[in-house]
């Protein structure tokens, strides 16, 4: 599906988060949710190296959860 | 053995059932026939609504429904003999309500309706009356308020004396009804509020009757003129009409209610021959009518009328009478259930609302929760007096959900992750040690593993060392998850595969631990099935076994539902264990759900705890039940609860486990008995390092849904990949795994010789870095 521009979540790190692995700072990068074939771009936290997109708890216990519930009855 | 993720492109479609079908089973609700009073009345007044009105001493509201169904209310209410009255349901326990009285304490304390409508236009269709008799002053004012150009022709010489002609058989002529016929002439007024036309002094004869026929669209004749115009003329009784003069008629020796009834059928004619229609079409239903409304009394306890004085009630009297209106309905299903108590909803409406929704390809599907929210468990059937069946609806609409794709998975997926358990990981089906061919199989379902494995240890070692002939043992789940999941292709397969078990066992007699798991294997398998309590009661209980001498509320299980032999056979076990059973109103067929069944516990956690809360409210006393799903959802919210089996076999299970170890607990119990009776070695896989929860990890994880095994999984990941991020701000280590649909995510330390777990959660979504 074509994804437009928009983002329907951002968070930005602010060099709060580390990558135990690289050893750097995660950065405010792009990335997707998908959920039952529909995709939401959104901005995380993300290595800049390994690319490794963190989700924190209240966004997967807030708004997550909450398209998850809307979509599972679309 | 395996379920897939939905998606929301799939456009799949499915009746649920026919059109016919829906409505048939709507039919058996009767939620919301009218009451008996209501159904009584030929007029078709609210009388439920107007006695509710007056009981909360709102007269004016009262009043404006009594002149919803005249415009004279001061003469039908001193003159109506009430059938509605007769009909009321207290008479069957004591004195029926003083309908008559109320509705003329309506009329006389309420304030005459001001409001004015919508504005509405004269028809053009004429009309005209000639007579004057009670059929005829009731007949203008049907005919006025429907805003017909109306002229009555009375020899009388005013409208008033018009009037007084029409009531003179109704007038009170005693002095001491004086106030009486005051209150009669206050119905003078409205009809001259009417837009009316008179012509008083008018000479009736038969040509000028005939003249006006052909001036007016419509002519209307009192019947007792007409037959002194016209000589021994027919009138039809159900239209109102003399076909031989063309006219509508009506009015010979009437009552006041029938007049007003009369009016009624008449107006309706009028209306008919107006649009030039045949005035026997189309009608819709006239007058009282039967109705199907079953309302129990079991509650009501007997009350006598208050005395009314020679003016009717006083305004206190009024109330205190209508206050002991029962407002007659029927919801003996909504009494007994939690889930039609959540929703607020009766089972007619809530089944269209669940057929409307599977029948909608595109949208939001606002019913998928109270489709999953139901226990199926029947108690609805039982209690209704009609025997409406929500269960089948519910489970009816999940089947087809799953087949048209519009299923979700997150509702049930926990439970069939744990039903996949059960049989594979946890699953056992071995023959007693020492015995080729077995007589046997003692089946004591997953729960009972899962929260009491002691428990099945000592039931199974017992009936192997009393019966002969062998015992074989299988720990299992009988199929009723992925059943109530509405999973049709799963349950298939489980059917199939307990069956092959059973077979290669030599299809031995079943010995049922659980009610539910004897209920599901009866509708598929082919061997003969017995409970275990009728076991127990033939054998006798085991040796040394607790005399308890004390009291208990028995639950029983929505297993047993219909049962009836299952439910003395637990009964006869409690006797002999010395327990004092206390049953209540909800006990035997009309027992709610725990919350467990239909796996309302995992779809809607919300609904089962209530469902917990219904069951429990019953008694203070602490609880015994035979399913072991009962047993541990009544001790998770706090309640003394204990299994029929921990009471005969002395195991005391203990707090109830968490989701966790309702796993560890099969796993271990299977395990346990492999190296205990058949002497297999059981190797367990170790982590490699150390894994510790705090408390609140631990109470998180439970809430939360999530699986010491789910953790360990995140832990083996990060352990040897490295993967991991450190936040700063809280000083955790944060790692994460997507296992299946779920993304579990993981918050820990690290110590010594491992790692603390501090927290977990998880997500359905899942998330990519995204070029570009």
């Amino acid at each position: 599906m074509a994804v437009s521009e928009k983002n329907y979540y951002t968070i930005d790190p602010e060099g709060k988060l580390i990558c135990m692995k690289c050893q750097v700072p995660l950065v405010k990068g792009k990335a997707k949710f998908m959920y039952l074939d529909n995709g939401f771009p959104v901005e995380l936290p993300v290595c800049p190296v390994c690319g490794f997109v963190y989700v924190p708890e209240e966004l997967a216990l807030g708004k997550v959860l909450a398209v998850e519930k809307a979509l599972e009855d679309k | 053995m395996d379920f897939e993720e939905r998606s929301t492109h799939v456009y799949r479609q499915k009746q649920m059932m026919s059109k016919e079908e829906l409505v048939a089973r709507e039919s058996l609700c009767i939620h919301e026939q009218p009451a008996y009073c209501v159904a009584a009345c030929p007029l078709k007044l609210d009388t439920k609504e107007l006695v509710r009105a007056v009981a909360s001493d709102d007269f004016n509201r009262a009043r404006q429904l009594y002149e919803k169904i005249t415009m004279f209310p001061h003469i039908l209410s001193s003159g109506c003999d009430a059938p509605c009255q007769e009909k009321c349901k207290l008479g069957e326990a004591g004195d029926a309500v003083a309908i008559r009285q109320l509705e003329y304490a309506a009329v006389n304390y309420g304030q005459k309706s001001k409001a004015k409508g919508m504005l509405r236009f004269k028809k053009k269709q004429t009309v005209c009356i000639l007579g004057s008799d009670l059929f005829t002053l009731f007949l203008a004012g049907e005919l006025a308020q429907k805003n017909y150009p109306l002229t009555i022709f009375c020899r009388e010489a005013s409208a008033e004396d018009f009037f007084l002609s029409c009531l003179q058989e109704q007038l009170p002529q005693r002095k001491e009804e004086e106030a009486r016929k005051a209150f009669m002439l206050e119905d003078l007024k409205a009809l001259k509020n009417l837009d009316i036309r008179f012509e008083c002094g008018a000479e009736l004869t038969q040509s000028s009757a005939e003249k006006l026929r052909d001036q007016y669209n419509v002519t209307c004749i009192s019947l007792t003129l007409a037959r002194e115009l016209f000589g021994g003329i027919s009138h039809d009784e159900k239209l109102m009409m003399c076909f031989e003069i063309n006219m509508v008629t009506g009015g010979e020796n009437l009552s006041v209610r029938e007049a007003a009834f009369a009016a009624k059928k008449a107006a309706l004619t009028v209306d008919r021959l107006a649009q030039k229609l045949a005035p026997d079409n189309s009608r819709g239903e006239e007058g009282s009518c039967e109705t199907k409304l079953i309302t129990n009394l079991d509650d009501v306890s007997e009350t006598r009328q208050v005395p009314a004085g020679a003016d009717g009630y006083s305004r206190e009297d009024a109330v205190r009478e209508a206050k002991r209106c029962i407002q007659c309905h029927c919801d003996e299903c909504i009494k007994g259930c939690a889930y039609l108590q959540h929703y607020k909803k009766f089972p007619r409406v809530l089944t269209r609302e669940i057929y409307n929704n599977v029948s909608i390809i595109m949208g939001d599907h606002m019913m998928n929760k109270p489709i999953n929210a139901c226990s199926l468990c029947g108690q609805c059937t039982v209690t209704c007096p009609n025997g409406y069946d929500m269960a089948e609806i519910c489970h009816a609409a999940r089947e087809n959900m799953v087949f048209t794709g519009k299923m979700p998975l997150a509702p049930h997926e926990f439970a069939l992750h744990d039903m996949l358990f059960s049989n594979q990981e946890a699953f056992l089906c071995k023959k007693q040690p020492g015995f080729e061919t077995c007589r046997y199989v003692f089946f004591p379902g997953c729960q009972a593993a899962a929260v009491a494995p002691e428990t099945v240890k000592a039931a199974y070692l017992d009936l192997c060392s009393r019966l002969e002939g062998g015992v074989a043992l299988m720990l299992g789940c009988c199929g009723a998850i992925c059943d109530w999941a509405g999973r049709y292709e799963m349950y298939d397969e489980t059917k199939e595969f307990i069956e092959k078990n059973l077979k290669e066992l030599g299809n031995p007699q079943i010995i049922a631990g659980c009610p539910m798991c004897k209920k599901e294997l009866s509708s598929y398998v082919k061997a003969e099935i017995r409970g275990m309590w009728d076991v127990l009661l033939d054998i006798g209980l085991p040796e040394n076994h607790r005399k308890y001498n004390s009291s208990y509320a028995l639950h029983d299980s929505c297993g047993a539902r219909g049962d009836a032999h299952t439910q003395e056979a637990i009964r006869r076990l409690l006797e002999q264990l010395g327990c004092e059973l206390i049953d209540t109103e909800y006990s035997g067929d009309r027992s709610p759900c725990c919350g467990y069944g239909g796996l309302t516990a995992y779809a809607n956690r919300e609904v089962a705890k209530e469902m917990t809360e219904k069951c429990l409210e019953r008694s203070g006393l602490p609880y015994i039940s035979y399913c072991m799903a009962c047993r541990d959802r009544f001790a998770r919210e706090g309640r003394e609860s204990v299994h029929v089996l921990e009471l005969i076999y002395g195991t005391e299970a203990g707090a109830p486990p968490d989701i966790s170890e309702k796993r560890y607990n099969r796993l271990k119990l299977k395990n346990h008995l492999l190296e205990l009776l058949w002497g297999e070695e059981i190797r367990t896989v170790e982590l490699g390092f150390q894994l510790d929860y705090t408390k609140e990890a631990l109470e998180m994880m439970d809430d939360r849904m999530i699986l010491k095994s789910d953790v360990e999984e995140v832990m083996k990941d990060c352990h040897e990949t490295g993967e991991a991020l450190l936040d700063m701000e809280t000083g955790l280590l944060v790692s994460r795994k997507r296992l299946g649909n779920v993304t579990f995510w993981v918050k820990y330390t690290k110590t010594d010789d491992g790692y603390l777990v501090h927290r977990a959660y998880s997500h359905r979504m899942n998330v990519e870095k995204r070029m570009g």
